[in-house]
């Protein structure tokens, strides 16, 4: 029993990295409606930027804040550059267009600082804590994560639907035409989304590189994790790309921890299968057909 | 006063819409009236922006409403409410006119979401509800609501009574006259429900296949036998 609280407790932290990675292909979704493949190479992108401001400066914060710029940018320039032209067409079209946007972004990552693995320098000290006399599984920089995570589903959540721009962006989602016979500018408002997606997801990268490593290809197997976190969720929904990102970090955690965790992905993938067989909507999603 | 002039729409080789020409003055309701596909509703939506014409002007007190965006055309002074009680079911009673109101000052909307909730109290207390759980003619209020909240001064209205009881059409196309009469708007009304449009329309004109086939009085039209007979099929 408390070698699974064990197990339970290390989960979160890479819970809420997943949580978090989950949200950004959410916000892209609810504004676009596209599943923007590309977003962990985004956030690995922006990894590396932030490594290299960390080097130049040797401050963790100004590197954060980097990284949040580059995540923004990144976006605007992902969504204006290549989603624009290419939804003219249709929306497999630019699923397909964000893959080549991963394939193009790994590419330009190798070419810039190298294939190989690099370490991301730890702030807050990875040893575990110890609280009434018992080492717990919960380092210092597993409660940064979680703290980071809680204050932009909370910010997130009160500008959805405390502000302007948040009614803009959730009125755009449910019906764009009436949005545009509104007055919102759709387009802008579209774009914004996947700016803020590109700052999540860059808050992600940053947040999981110094638990693992960074190179090209590290985060692919985030976006195994944080697809199915988002589509359990009901790839429409924060609070449910937020909990069900949480939960599966919990879950690979206890399997990695009873069996290996090369086994994880595989249960990923096992859930996610379960989901599409049982509940397709996801368990936080609005199904399809609305009244009208 | 909104005029309209030579105005032609065509959806590849299709004519939606023929040479074109009618006069929405302040004040009154004009109803264009006409069967299934006659082009009523693209009438409306390139008036809104939504479609390109290829030929024709349209104008606002003579400025050109053609050839902008949606959120454009809305800024100049007209706004649709576009066939099927077009709310944002998912957002509340309040968050729609909020969302009708976006693009002006805190101090005008203020004013008025007041103006809207003192001519529907019984909105006013739902004002926290979401719109999927009104009734229909509830919801084309809000409809109707949203689109004030831009302060036109043209009203653009698609099938308001589309689906709704009797009495509740009889309702709202009151309403829709008081608005025009008393706020002195433009108001351009499309219905394929004739008898009812033409009740409250002070002009009305009939279309059939994109074309103007008669314009005139409404008392004119609802009692010309031939021309009923022959597009308005009662």
């Amino acid at each position: 029993m408390t070698q699974l609280i064990d197990y339970l407790l290390g989960g979160l932290g890479s819970g809420m990295i997943i949580a978090l990675m989950a949200l950004a292909l959410v916000l892209t979704w609810r504004a676009t409606r596209v599943v923007n493949f590309a977003q962990v190479g985004q956030a690995m992108f922006t990894t590396f930027v932030a490594l290299t401001i960390q080097t130049l400066t040797g401050s963790w914060l100004v590197a954060l804040v980097a990284a949040i710029i580059a995540g923004a940018l990144l976006g605007v320039i992902v969504q204006y550059l290549v989603l624009r032209p290419v939804r003219r067409m249709d929306t497999s079209g630019a699923i397909i267009a964000t893959f080549g946007v991963l394939i193009a972004l790994q590419a330009a990552a190798g070419m810039i600082w190298g294939g190989d693995s690099q370490a991301y320098p730890q702030p807050f000290g990875n040893t575990a804590l110890t609280v009434f006399g018992r080492e717990w599984p919960v380092s210092a920089y597993d409660l940064v994560v979680v703290g980071f995570g809680v204050v932009l589903v909370v910010g997130l959540t009160l500008l959805f639907t405390r502000t302007d721009l948040g009614l803009a962006m959730r009125a755009t989602a449910f019906n764009p035409e009436v949005a545009r016979l509104s007055g919102v500018r759709v387009s802008r408002t579209l774009t914004i989304g996947w700016a803020l997606a590109g700052i999540v997801g860059a808050v992600a990268g940053v947040l999981v590189a110094p638990t693992s490593a960074i190179s090209p290809n590290s985060f692919d197997i985030l976006l195994v994790f944080a697809f199915t976190a988002a589509v359990i969720g009901g790839l429409d929904s924060l609070v449910g790309a937020v909990s069900v990102g949480i939960f599966t970090g919990l879950v690979l955690s206890v399997v990695s921890g009873y069996s290996d965790s090369s086994n994880a992905p595989v249960v990923a993938l096992f859930l996610l299968a379960l989901n599409l067989a049982l509940k397709p909507e996801g368990i936080f999603g609005h199904s399809k057909a609305r009244a009208v | 006063m909104l005029s309209i002039s030579g105005l032609s729409v065509t959806y590849g080789p299709v004519h939606a819409l023929t040479d074109v020409s009618l006069e929405v003055p302040r004040g009154e309701v004009t109803a264009v009236i006409g069967a299934n596909g006659a082009g009523k509703s693209t009438l409306m939506r390139t008036l809104a922006g939504l479609v390109k014409p290829v030929a024709g002007t349209a104008t606002l007190d003579g400025n050109s409403i053609l050839g902008h965006k949606p959120e454009d055309v809305v800024r100049m002074g007209v706004a649709l409410v576009p066939e099927g009680r077009s709310t944002v079911p998912e957002l509340t009673v309040d968050e729609n006119l909020r969302l009708g109101g976006m693009w002006r000052s805190k101090f005008e909307r203020a004013g008025l979401n007041a103006e809207f909730y003192d001519m529907f109290p019984a909105l006013a207390q739902r004002r926290n509800s979401r719109a999927d759980t009104l009734s229909g003619g509830e919801r084309q209020q809000l409809a109707i609501g949203r689109a004030l909240m831009c302060d036109p001064q043209c009203l653009l209205l698609d099938e308001p009574s589309l689906g709704l009881a009797p009495l509740i059409v009889t309702q709202i196309l009151e309403l829709v006259n008081r608005l025009a009469v008393e706020v002195n708007i433009a108001v351009l009304l499309v219905e394929q429900n004739a008898v009812t449009a033409l009740r409250v329309a002070h002009t009305g004109v009939v279309l059939n296949l994109g074309q103007v086939v008669m314009s005139g009085s409404a008392a004119d039209i609802a009692s010309h036998e031939e021309l009923r007979h022959a597009y308005l099929g009662y």
